[in-house]
């Protein structure tokens, strides 16, 4: 039987369960209604709006210009190619959330992918919220919940398919970040970033091996390990699921399963529930169901992977996240709920977990690097086989479509496109350097697929929601803090050891770093216990936003960040007041490092860092615009995402409403 | 047995190949009412009609006479014993024609599983294969090979499960043809059914067992194993059906005991059946 390994911080299991309890109710959260459709409004004109995160114009630009990319080149020509400005921080939450809403994070409340709650200072998801039901009956061990939990989806303001319902317009929007749970529409919507695993996390995969190995479950996500012998050639363990809201405790459940492996031969059975399946090494399962019961007649089903890295000298079995099922969600996922049914029964299971691609496994070598992209590639083959039938319905309206493999490729490979990257290794660089370009060039076909099905009446946007750049460096935010005087911890504290500020004197501390751009005064009236009066709010801030922008990297003599950009100042609508004080927009090639966004203090000030998780996008948004290629010619020099959303309602004659802040670029 | 499994799965098949283009709801109410067209008959000709009607007019009356004295608790309690006494006769007379029914009942179950309770597979999806030998049988040292017929392939090494007596194998169906797998232990050859109609409604066997008269009443698909064979069990794990209705998928034997009983008591008036 299979003995978990111990988390390798207690601090990070709390925060863990603080933020991840709710998942316990994820049974009875109660399903809307099938919206019946009012009689459709047929538009002449059609939109077609590619989602491909992270697609960046520079190399887009380079790529084009090698002929690589002839349909990107074939579009641009028939109207634009320019980089869109994308939201401050680019984050793909907060960008995605301005090109939903046409605002900017002032009028969405969406500012990082972490927020902080101002009770208790802990890092709190900025997406959604769950909330268990209110009222039940407790006998002994068991609990009967009489009500429904609730998820809460918190992005704010209106989605721009909800205005071109009011207009009667139909629109398919499809697996689009920032929208879990789907907001209340009669349009087909599909969640897309932000959507949860069944257990309740952003992903986490299991691995079961008889080889000494450590996995740290991180942030909302990542991995377990579990400990196996393999005795007669048998394994026995357990697949953990989500937590059982009928018990006390709410403990989690679980799914008992055996591999039997041949004595000769580099292949096993694999066996639970009512599922048996063979597996030959270095293989993939497909999508298998499994079932997780509470008690008896109340459970949630969900699907899984199983790849079978090695039988022997050591066992090696990785199963990745469980994803809500699409046949029988037991979360919301789809607007309305019979849209994700029937896309299962069309295409059978397929990833619904917001970002699907198990970076946590590469991350942690679970899985190497071409096992991390033949599940990618499985990812992108289901994309595109359920955009080829939205484009054979696409009749009228608007569809967008949203690609991860863009995003989440850059992010683990971009260590093999820069020579000076810390994690560079020029013999896997051989090997892996042209995977991003390929990626890029998978993004052509679909694209190609796409002209080849519209009609000359569609209008064609492709659209990312920021660029990319290498992420060498860590800078950790909360020592800074802590050296020059912001943040003070209790007297005897080592730095290195505090987590979750769990040793900070916060009757001292006037500032402090939660998420990955954002910094919070410790504000007298807001912050449970804050020490800023208001009206030293403004100098503080100031100050605070002129030294963080002339901070210099000793070993490079580059500045650190680029701008520290004062939320007051570059925010509108009406929740401004929830934003964090300073955003800051890194230099090229710099980041928040990996564990100053937890209330950590690590030793050093800058960080190398030597992970796989090598490109990203946290700098300043000049530094990494996103691109916009369009069949129309866009009239706007220096267009931002919520200009896109201008633009796609003035193309169906809609008045723009007074909140959406962007202007159309057509 | 096997002729006996024979015979009641030619006159299941004779009913049923005129459904086999069809939704197999249309074979599924067709064999439900016939079927229970034909218990009402054997219900009738085996049952006490006579005691039956008794027994139900006197629950009838012990059920009012509960009602109307339900104060007095003497009669009450008295009322009650008396209800049970006559629930008694009442089951004691359905004994006969239960008994009677049972056991062709079973052999019917048995042969419907064969044609409701598994789906064809599709192209290019995979089944296992798993052979369990006789307890004797050292699973790690026999030379075992998998004949497959066209349009199947043997997709893995076998995989041998030395404490359960078992090798399994992965088949992909790579071609709708069907035929027969073979699997050859030795100078031993064993034969196993793999049907892949196109039809809608089709008979698949799963299992061929051994001479076992329990295991064969149970998997009537196929001529058991020869008895000095070493292989207890051949199976081929096709994937489980159920009946779409409206979306809601049910097992076949819910379906097949819900209609027959609505055919039955929609029936009982035009065949004069007190049940």
């Amino acid at each position: 039987m299979a003995k978990e390994k111990e988390d390798s911080s207690l601090s990070r299991r709390r925060f863990l369960e603080l933020i991840l309890s709710t998942s316990a109710g994820l049974a009875f959260f109660p399903k809307t209604g099938f919206l019946t459709t009012k009689g459709r409004h047929q538009t002449a004109r059609k939109v077609l709006v590619l989602g491909l995160d992270g697609l960046d114009p520079v190399l887009t630009a380079e790529l084009m210009k090698d002929n690589r990319l002839p349909n990107f080149k074939k579009l641009a020509a028939a109207g634009s190619f320019l980089p869109l400005g994308s939201s401050v921080p680019p984050q793909s939450p907060v960008a995605w959330a301005n090109f939903i809403t046409g605002t900017d994070p002032g009028g969405h409340a969406i500012f990082d992918f972490v927020h902080r709650d101002p009770k208790n200072y802990m890092p709190i998801f900025s997406a959604s919220e769950s909330l268990p039901g209110k009222h039940e009956i407790k006998l002994g061990d068991l609990i009967l919940p009489l009500s429904g939990g609730k998820i809460n989806n918190l992005r704010r303001g209106r989605a721009f398919w909800q205005i071109l319902e009011d207009y009667d317009i139909p629109a398919t929007v499809f697996k689009i970040p920032s929208n879990y749970p789907p907001v209340e529409s009669r349009q087909k919507t599909f969640s897309g970033m932000g959507t949860p695993d069944l257990k309740g996390y952003y992903g986490l995969f299991n691995f079961y091996t008889n080889e000494y190995k450590t996995i740290t479950e991180e942030y909302g996500g990542g991995g377990r390990v579990h400990d196996v012998f393999v005795i007669g050639n048998r394994v026995e363990s357990r697949i953990p699921g989500p937590n059982n809201p009928f018990k006390k405790g709410n403990p989690e459940t679980f799914v008992d399963f055996k591999v039997f492996i041949d004595p000769v031969h580099p292949v096993a059975k694999i066996a639970y529930q009512d599922q048996e399946f063979i597996l030959k090494e270095k293989e993939w399962s497909g999508w298998k169901k499994i079932k997780f019961d509470f008690i008896p007649g109340q459970g949630v089903s969900g699907i899984c992977l199983f790849y079978l890295k090695e039988v022997r000298p050591k066992f090696k079995l990785y199963v990745s996240p469980i994803n809500i099922d699409p046949a029988d969600p037991a979360l919301p996922l789809s607007t309305p709920d019979s849209y994700s049914r029937e896309l299962a029964k069309k295409f059978g299971p397929f990833f619904t977990k917001g970002l699907p691609a198990d970076t946590a496994a590469l991350e942690n070598e679970v899985l190497d690097e071409n096992e991390f992209l033949a599940q990618d590639e499985l990812v992108y083959k289901e994309s595109v086989a359920i955009l080829e039938a939205e484009l054979k319905n696409f009749e009228s309206g608007l569809l967008f479509y949203y690609f991860s493999n863009t995003d989440q490729r850059q992010h683990m490979f971009y260590r093999f496109l820069d020579k000076d990257h810390p994690a560079y290794e020029e013999k896997l660089a051989a090997e892996f350097s042209p995977v991003i370009p390929r990626t890029y060039e998978e993004m052509d076909k679909v694209l190609q697929m796409c002209l080849e099905k519209i009609d000359s009446q569609t209008t064609v946007i492709v659209m990312s929601d920021h660029g990319f750049n290498p992420f060498r460096w860590g800078f950790n935010l909360n020592t800074w803090l802590l050296q020059n005087g912001y943040h003070y911890l209790l007297p005897g504290t080592r730095p290195e050891e505090v987590t979750l500020f769990e040793q900070t004197d916060w009757s001292r501390t006037k500032a402090y770093g939660v998420g990955l751009n954002a910094l919070y005064l410790n504000l007298k009236g807001r912050e449970s216990q804050g020490i800023v009066q208001p009206i030293e709010r403004e100098i503080l801030t100031r100050q605070l936003a002129n030294q963080l922008e002339q901070l210099a990297d000793p070993r490079t003599g580059e500045k650190v960040i680029l701008k520290a950009y004062i939320s007051r100042e570059v925010y509108h609508g009406p929740f401004v007041d929830l934003a964090p004080d300073i955003i800051l927009g890194f230099n090229r090639n710099y980041r928040i490092s990996w564990n100053s966004p937890l209330g950590n203090f690590p030793r050093q000030l800058i960080e190398d860092n030597g992970q796989k998780w090598s490109g990203d996008h946290m700098s300043s948004p000049a530094v990494i615009p996103g691109s916009l290629i369009s069949n129309l010619p866009v009239k706007l020099a220096d267009p931002a995402l919520q200009d896109v959303t201008a633009g796609i309602l003035s193309l169906f004659g809609i008045k723009i409403p007074p909140e959406v802040t962007g202007r159309p670029i057509f | 047995m096997w002729w006996l499994n024979q015979a009641v799965g030619l006159v299941v098949k004779i009913f049923l190949l005129p459904f086999t283009g069809l939704n197999p709801w249309a074979g599924m109410i067709f064999i439900s009412l016939v079927t229970a067209i034909l218990m009402l008959f054997i219900y009738k000709k085996t049952s006490n009609q006579h005691g039956i009607k008794e027994a139900k007019n006197l629950i009838k009356g012990y059920l009012l006479e509960i009602r109307l004295f339900q104060n007095d608790f003497g009669v009450f309690l008295g009322g009650l014993k008396r209800l049970f006494a006559a629930n008694l006769r009442y089951l004691a007379n359905n004994l006969k024609p239960l008994l009677v029914m049972i056991a062709p009942i079973f052999l019917l179950l048995a042969q419907m599983n064969l044609w409701f309770g598994y789906q064809v597979p599709q192209r290019g999806e995979t089944l296992l294969l798993k052979v369990e030998f006789n307890q004797s049988v050292e699973v790690d040292r026999l030379d075992l090979e998998v004949e497959a017929p066209p349009g199947v392939i043997v997709d893995s090494p076998p995989v041998r499960i030395i404490d359960e007596n078992e090798v399994d194998w992965r088949l992909k169906i790579v071609d709708l043809q069907g035929g027969q797998l073979v699997i050859k232990n030795g100078g031993e050859k064993y034969a196993k059914d793999i049907s892949l109609p196109l039809t809608r409604l089709a008979r698949l066997s799963t299992i061929r067992v051994s001479q076992n008269i329990w295991e064969q009443l149970l998997n009537p698909g196929e001529k058991p194993l020869p008895r000095e064979a070493e292989i207890k069990k051949i199976e081929v794990v096709y994937p489980s059906a159920r009946l779409n209705l409206f979306g809601l998928k049910i097992h076949w034997l819910v379906a097949y005991f819900v209609l027959s009983i609505i055919f039955g008591f929609g029936l009982k008036g035009w065949f004069k059946v007190e049940i």
